[in-house]
């Protein structure tokens, strides 16, 4: 019997993909909990780094990996779509701020962007970085799509978006103190628009009232970016 | 089974979506579109059917599980991209503490007048 028979035997069926993407995610939680929940070390980033491990332990390529785990993230499509429940639940929110709102959001979303476009592009990156890094504040399902349209690489947006959650939680409640900004709904849309799900999070963990604000701004951040990033690329031609 | 009745909702708006962006070619994804008819329709009808919600509710709080399979191939791009960390991590952390800054004093400034009226 060849050495690698066994192998071949547990990958012939995406189960072993989807099972060892389970382990890995509720070991991640596990120990997120057991560190006391520390926001610079999100549960995702231990759960990736313990599948990162084990498929580097058992000598499994990451694109048959990839490839299995298929069978979980077509769901990313349908759960895209499920984000416009809490999004309807916002709408009193919206409906008692839209004033500031409206003039807020596109202005700070653009600037979330171009802040981070400008200084990798005046740092000589190349126009496949750039395409990788600019949904960085939009909330994963959404920046997928759009990093796919534009022309990125997936694997290096979503190391963009734990980065950028990682930072945001721990810059606003730093730049609060600095701008004497006590209003938990205005922490809260700050942590939402730039930390997208990671901001929510923490916002969540300050009030309830943050975080249905962080909420609201990660939504309006993802449509408003999904609507005009893809346009103004193409508009631009960055990168061709 | 209420979940997979609104499970059904959920990939017919993300099929909706896909037909749209075949037809008009607009950049975007199926998913933002099949979330914006789903807010929509949701708004026309004024409430969450608990239908749509047993089927949202459980995905949304497994989406960090499902881009999971994405999130560790950056570990596998790291020899690519050597070089060029530098400038991206610049582009994070100080791009990210700038429009942190942005965000809260532009939106301190606009609902200050709120509150003053």
């Amino acid at each position: 019997m060849p050495a690698n028979a066994l192998p071949d035997a547990l990958t012939a069926t995406p189960l072993f993909a989807v099972g060892l993407t389970f382990t890995a995610y509720l070991l991640g939680n596990l120990v997120f909990k057991k560190l006391k929940q520390p926001t610079w070390l999100p549960a995702i980033l231990i759960a990736a780094l313990l599948l990162a491990a084990i498929l580097a332990i058992i000598g499994l390529p990451y694109a048959a990996y990839r490839q299995d785990a298929s069978w979980l993230t077509v769901l990313l499509g349908p759960a895209t779509v499920a984000l416009g429940m809490p999004l309807y639940q916002q709408m009193p929110h919206i409906r008692a701020l839209w004033r500031p709102l409206t003039i807020c959001l596109p202005i700070a979303a653009s600037l979330a962007a171009c802040y981070a476009l400008a200084i990798a592009w005046l740092m000589g990156s190349s126009p496949q970085i750039l395409a990788s890094l600019a949904a960085k504040s939009v909330t994963a399902p959404i920046a997928i799509g759009i990093t796919e349209q534009i022309g990125g690489s997936v694997a290096l947006l979503l190391g963009a978006l734990l980065v950028t959650g990682v930072a945001t939680a721990a810059f606003v409640g730093l730049a609060a103190r600095l701008l004497k900004i006590d209003d938990d709904r205005i922490i809260g849309f700050a942590l939402g628009l730039n930390g997208h799900a990671i901001g929510t999070v923490r916002a969540f963990e300050i009030s309830p009232a943050a975080g249905a604000f962080a909420s609201l701004g990660m939504s309006l951040t993802g449509i408003f970016t999904a609507l005009i990033l893809p346009l103004a690329w193409r508009l631009i031609g960055v990168g061709g | 089974m209420p979940a997979l009745n609104g499970f059904l909702w959920l990939i017919s708006y993300w099929l909706i979506g896909e037909v749209m962006v075949h037809f008009t070619g607009l950049p975007v994804s199926s998913g933002v579109i099949g979330m914006l008819l789903l807010t929509a329709t949701l708004a026309v009808w004024g409430r969450v059917p608990s239908t749509i919600a047993a089927a949202a509710q459980p995905l949304i709080g497994l989406l960090a599980m499902l881009i999971m399979p994405g999130v560790v191939g950056v570990f596998f791009i790291l020899d690519e991209l050597a070089g060029q960390w530098l400038a991206i991590l610049c582009a994070l952390i100080i791009g990210t503490l700038l429009s942190v800054i942005t965000t809260l004093w532009l939106l301190k400034r606009l609902m200050g007048k709120t509150h003053a009226r």
